[in-house]
Order: structure tokens, then C-alpha cells, then sequence
């Protein structure tokens, strides 16, 4: 079974973006696709994951180079892209390596931006779509809950998704290692460009209000007001807005800086000790350097929140590697299991195989001893059953020896063979 | 016995402040899982070393140094669990445990038995020193906070996240750890001290100021006093606040040789 299993697809490390944009389709394209997949019988099972970072297709194929093949002369064939043009960025896995892919697909460590938590979402939407289509048997199903289990893991376990890697979101985490808790901090804008009104809003979307909003032309700080819910004050009374609140956002235009180590010491003496965070998005800046030199004040220019996220981002990648190791046995684990359940089917026609024999002889011998006691029959029936069981004994143990180790098919097929079990049953739970 | 108990409980306390720190450092679950569960086995080891000790004595084991010493790490561990589950600071055993050993390891062995106050085992003795204790349990994880403070604010001034980074609390809380760790201490302190002084005056007439145990004690509660006043009146907050904290258990870290190094009326 686990040999059947495939990925083949591509994403933001193989193919550019210009080639990933072409094979966006809607859902309804991605239905009829699965469906053809599969009533052609070029797949036993079949799902696609569509992103604008991956286009991927997971399925059981008994040659998946050819529902590979098929699959993306499909999804290309909507724009017009041929199969000759796509095959080069493709990528493919098999057996344990799909296991692997998929299992570091859904806990993000194949994404574009390592630990990001939509790539599960879009996982189990694809899931989804493929089980409405009927298009998902056994196999994808237990696949994919245990990709689903293992991202749940990757993420509980591990920091790989903890740790802001925009710097928006930087600044949001920086409050909260100098505040205990946003809601119900006061933050000031001070300038009205788009940078420092994004970066307001993202405080505002964690908990901080109200927004107090400075510019110099009073106008534009009354427009911004409105459009944050807040409330705009004037420019010459920055520094006594300023020793009120908790957070201050600078994005003017300014060329000089506009505050300075004397304005906000200044501004201190109302704030009995307060910590204040100040968040200077402008280049060149806004303030002044030696600001942060003052006690129990906190300035980050936009450097320093780079420089913030560049941490966040070494200490990502570092937990990635225990999050690789942590896939790595859950691999083995799932391997292992799909491996015992492909010699399932042949032990038990085995057995049914022997079974079937022991009853018709069983039977014959009976009808010509019309004279045997009960005690007799039991012990003929007790005689066939020893003789059965010996002799399923080795190649049972035989069958799931070898699927431990991987090469459980060769001996189906050694073990059908000799005991003539026909070919139907071979393909294991999926079929 | 109860050395051997307490052996086992101060070994339980080195290993859960390894821990504690391996696990701010390397940022792993178990780790300071292990360090809590290591912490709370190694007090309840040293529960028993002091019940034992004090049936074994037949008296309340406070009067020697040793004992007083044991006695403050046993509370300070104590209050440490307590603040960890209360505020929240799964990270404060790494800063108190340090403390706590250098504390117990610190004190010379031969020195370990030395009496405070071998003749009078009186009931205001038990009060003065038991209100002291307490106030010093409190003093050592306001050090602890202190501390952490300090890291924590170097780290996000200097704007480049360093190893202790990730796992601290913010530095609001620990600046109102700070501040409710002292504030409880003060107060225990103040009349513990009062008490001794008071009592002390009228017996020991001016070997009241030569004494050094008592000279320090002194010296450490204007500290003390300087830095709550400092902060309930002048608003500091922060750093200077943090730096006050740390020159006060300075003192109480001097004061706390003098006891051991010089014989006043204590060790007489």
C-alpha cells in the first residue's frame, strides 16, 4: 500500500511565482479534476492542495508517474501551460518520503515563511473537498488525520510557530514583554502616514485603546481620528498626550528628529515611572536615539524590530529541528502501520484458503465414517484444526515480519503464489 | 537523621536550579517541569530535616545561625512555589533557587552550628527571630525579581533578544513582583527588628551598636526603607527601584556575615 502512496507537485522552492499564479483554479475545476482522477481509475484515491505557495497533488496510483501526469496536464491545461513547460518544477515522493512531505506540509516546516499557521487550514480544506468528492479511501484518510495529529504536535510541542516574524506583529509582542497585558493601553500616533495607521490598527486588533492621533496638519489627524475611532489632539501638545499614554507610534515626514531625549524626559515626571514604548516606524527617524537611554523608556526604530524578527526567526528554525526530528519517528510510526495492514488481507485469505480445505476434507471423512462418536468427531476436528494452524504459523509470521522491514509485496506475492490465493485480494485495504 | 534529610533536600534544590536554568536557556517544557517537581519534592525533604531537628533538639529550631538560615530557605522556597502559581512566573525558581543555595552552601560547615542566642530561648526571642526570617524569605525573591527585572530590561534595551529572553514575564509583572515582595517583607521586618532592638535596649545598653548583627540589621532596614518609600512616594519604578532591592540584600548579605564572622552580644 504504503509503496502506492504519492505526492507530486510543486511550490514557492521549485517553481516561481509566475508559474505557481497560473495554476490557481477554483473549486469547481479542483472537483472535476479529482473526479476524472479517479473514474478513470488513474488514482484509487486522490486529493489536491491548492495554494498560492503549493499546488500538490497526494494520492495511491498504481504508476503515479502517470496520475502525476494527468493531474497536471489538468490543473496547467485551465491556462494553458503544457505538461512539458510544468514537468521540469515538479517534484515527486513516494512511500515513506509522501508520508514524510505531507507530515511536514501540515505542520508548516515546508512553508514559505517556516511555522506560518494557514498552510493546515488549506491542508484540511483540500481534505475536505476531497471527501466531498468521494475521492478519499482509507489510505489518504489515515494519512491525512495523522498529518493533521503530527501538525498539532509540531505546534504544542515545539516554538516553532510562536514568535512574531512581522514586524508589525514584532512591535505587538514587544508591548506585551513591557506591558502585562494591552487592553486598556493608550496608544498615540503621531504623524498620519499609512505605516504608522496599519501599525495603530494592529494594536488596536490586541486590545489597546483608545488611539490618540498628532499630526500637523490638524485636518489629516482629524480624518485618521475618525477612520481609528479616536480622538485627534494638537500637534503642540505631544508631550503632554505623550505622558498620559502607554505607546507612541511616530511616522512623520519629518527630516530632523521631531523628539528628543529633553521633550520626553520632560514628559516622564507625569508619568510617575510608567514604562512608555515608543515605535518609530519613519526613516529617517522621528526620535531621537538617546531617548532610549532613558529609564523605564523603550524605543524601537525599525532597525531594531527587523533585528527583533531576525531572532524570532533564528529561534523558528531552530525549534524546526526538533519539529523534523518529531516527524521523523511519527514517519516510521505511520509507516510501520501501513505496512503491517498490507499483509492484513493475504493472511486472512490464507487462512480462509486452508480453512475452506480443512472443512471440505473434514467433511468427506466424516460422511464415510457414519458410525463415529461424537468424542471422535471432536477429535478429527481438533486434529485438522492442529495441523491448520502449524502450518499458517510460518508464512503469518513470515508476512509480518517482512512488512516490518519493508518488503512485505515480494513475499505476498511468494506466498499467493505457492498457495494459489489469486490475485484479487493483493492490493491491500485500499482496493 | 535530619542531616541526612536535609542533604537530600538541598540536593533536590542544586539539581531543580539546574534545571530551571537549563530550561530558561534551552526553553524546553520538561525541564522546568522537572524543576518544579524537583523543587516541591526537595522542600517537603526539608519540611521533615526541620520537624526532625526540632524533636530531635527538643526546642524550636530557629537559635542557631544555621538553623535560622535553613529556615529562610525553606520559607523563601515556599514562597517561591506560591508566587509561581499565583502570578504566573513559571520562570522565578531559576532566579530564587541560586540565591537560596548560595545561601545554604555559603555557610562555613565549622561556623554552621553557632549559637544566635544560646541562653535565653524566651518567647519574644522566638517572635523577634520568626518575624525576621519571614521578612528575609521575602527580601531573598525580592532579589530574585530584582534580578530578573534588570536581565529582562538590559535585553529589551539593547534591543537584540538574548537567550533569557523568550521565557520571561513582562516587565510590568516583574517590576509588581518587585514591589509586592518588599512590601510584604517590610512590615515583618520592621517589627521583628523592632521588637529585637527594643528588648535589646534595655538590657545590653550600648553594646547595642557594637554588636554587629545588630549594627547591619539596622543599616539593612534603612536601605529597605529608603527603597519602599522611594517607591510609594518618589514613584520609582524600574531600574532604580531594581537597584535599591539589590544594595539592600547586599547588606543583608553582609549583615548576615557579621553574624557569622564577628561575636557580638548575638553569639555571646
Amino acid at each position: 500500500v504504503i509503496e502506492r502512496l504519492f505526492v507530486a507537485g510543486l511550490s514557492h522552492r521549485t517553481a516561481p511565482i509566475a508559474v505557481r499564479e497560473q495554476l490557481v483554479v477554483d473549486e469547481d475545476k479542483l472537483r472535476e479534476i479529482l473526479g476524472d482522477l479517479t473514474g478513470r481509475g488513474t488514482c484509487a484515491e486522490v486529493m489536491i492542495v491548492s495554494t498560492c505557495n503549493r499546488v500538490e497533488v497526494y494520492g495511491v496510483a498504481e504508476v503515479p508517474g502517470e496520475a502525476r501526469g494527468a493531474a497536471f496536464r489538468q490543473l496547467g491545461a485551465h491556462r494553458g501551460i503544457g505538461l512539458p513547460t510544468l514537468e521540469p518544477l515538479l517534484y515527486s515522493k513516494d512511500g515513506a518520503e509522501a508520508v514524510q512531505h505531507a507530515f511536514r506540509v501540515a505542520s508548516s516546516l515546508d512553508s514559505m515563511v517556516l511555522g506560518e499557521p494557514q498552510i493546515l487550514g488549506q491542508v484540511k480544506d483540500a481534505f475536505a473537498l476531497a471527501q466531498s468528492c468521494r475521492t478519499v479511501g482509507p489510505v489518504l484518510h489515515s494519512l491525512m488525520s495523522q498529518a493533521f495529529a503530527v501538525a498539532k504536535r509540531v505546534r504544542s510541542d515545539t516554538e516553532v510557530g510562536r514568535h512574531a516574524v512581522s514586524v508589525s506583529f514584532a512591535a505587538v509582542e514587544l508591548a506585551r514583554r513591557i506591558f502585562d497585558a494591552l487592553d486598556g493601553r493608550s496608544v498615540l500616533l503621531v504623524g498620519a502616514g499609512e505605516m504608522g495607521e496599519l501599525a495603530a490598527r494592529h494594536f488596536q486588533d490586541h486590545g489597546t485603546l483608545p488611539v490618540y492621533v498628532a499630526n500637523r496638519t490638524a485636518s489629516r489627524a482629524q480624518e485618521l481620528a475618525r477612520d481609528l475611532a479616536g480622538t485627534a489632539v494638537p500637534f503642540e501638545d505631544l508631550f503632554s498626550v505623550m505622558a498620559q499614554v502607554d505607546i507612541v507610534i511616530t511616522s512623520t515626514a519629518a527630516p530632523e528628529p521631531i523628539v528628543t531625549s529633553a521633550d520626553v524626559a520632560g514628559a516622564l515626571h507625569a508619568r510617575r515611572g510608567r514604562p512608555l514604548f515608543i515605535i518609530d516606524i519613519a526613516v529617517p527617524r522621528n526620535v531621537e536615539p538617546a531617548v532610549n537611554d532613558l529609564d523605564n523608556v523603550f524605543v524601537y526604530d525599525v532597525d531594531a524590530l527587523r533585528s527583533v524578527v531576525d531572532a524570532n526567526l533564528r529561534e523558528r528554525r531552530r525549534e524546526a529541528q526538533r519539529a523534523e526530528s518529531l516527524v521523523e519517528r511519527e514517519v516510521a510510526k505511520f509507516a510501520d502501520r501501513l505496512r503491517s495492514l498490507e499483509v492484513v488481507p493475504t493472511i486472512v485469505s490464507l487462512r480462509e484458503k486452508l480453512e475452506e480445505i480443512r472443512k471440505a476434507e473434514l467433511a468427506r471423512t466424516l460422511t464415510r465414517l457414519p458410525a463415529a462418536d461424537e468424542a471422535t468427531r471432536q477429535a478429527l476436528e481438533a486434529l485438522s484444526q492442529g495441523i491448520v494452524n502449524k502450518i499458517l504459523h510460518a508464512p503469518t509470521v513470515k508476512l509480518r515480519d517482512s512488512s516490518k522491514a519493508g518488503h512485505g509485496l515480494r513475499w505476498i506475492e511468494v506466498i499467493s503464489e505457492l498457495f494459489g490465493l489469486g490475485g484479487k485480494d493483493r492490493s491491500g485495504p485500499s482496493a | 537523621v535530619n542531616a541526612v534529610v536535609f542533604d537530600i533536600a538541598l540536593t533536590a534544590y542544586i539539581v531543580a536550579a539546574a534545571a530551571a536554568l537549563a530550561s530558561l536557556v534551552w526553553r524546553r517544557d520538561g525541564l522546568s517541569r522537572l524543576a518544579r517537581e524537583l523543587t516541591v519534592a526537595g522542600w517537603l525533604c526539608h519540611t521533615a530535616a526541620i520537624v526532625l531537628r526540632g524533636v530531635e533538639l527538643g526546642r524550636v529550631p530557629v537559635l542557631t545561625l544555621a538553623e535560622a538560615v535553613s529556615l529562610v530557605i525553606w520559607m523563601a522556597v515556599f514562597l517561591d512555589l506560591w508566587v509561581e502559581r499565583r502570578y504566573g512566573v513559571t520562570t522565578f525558581n531559576a532566579f530564587v533557587l541560586p540565591v537560596v543555595l548560595a545561601l545554604g552552601l555559603g555557610l562555613p560547615t565549622g561556623l554552621r552550628d553557632l549559637a544566635l542566642e544560646p541562653r535565653a530561648s524566651s518567647g519574644w526571642i522566638l517572635v523577634h527571630v520568626g518575624l525576621v526570617l519571614v521578612g528575609l524569605a521575602a527580601l531573598v525573591l525580592n532579589f530574585g525579581s530584582a534580578i530578573m527585572y534588570l536581565l529582562q530590561e538590559r535585553q529589551i534595551k539593547a534591543r537584540r533578544p538574548g537567550s533569557f529572553y523568550y521565557r520571561m514575564p513582562s516587565l510590568e509583572r516583574l517590576d509588581r513582583l518587585t514591589q509586592a515582595t518588599l512590601t510584604a517583607a517590610f512590615p515583618f521586618l520592621t517589627v521583628g527588628l523592632a521588637l529585637g532592638f527594643a528588648r535589646a535596649g534595655r538590657g545590653w545598653g550600648r553594646d547595642l551598636l557594637t554588636d554587629p548583627l545588630a549594627f547591619f540589621s539596622l543599616v539593612m532596614w534603612l536601605v529597605y526603607a529608603a527603597t519602599l518609600s522611594g517607591r510609594v512616594i518618589g514613584h520609582w519604578r524600574g531600574r532604580r527601584a531594581a537597584y535599591f532591592s539589590i544594595a539592600g540584600f547586599c547588606v543583608l548579605l553582609v549583615t548576615l556575615g557579621a553574624g557569622v564572622l564577628f561575636q557580638g552580644r548575638h553569639g555571646s
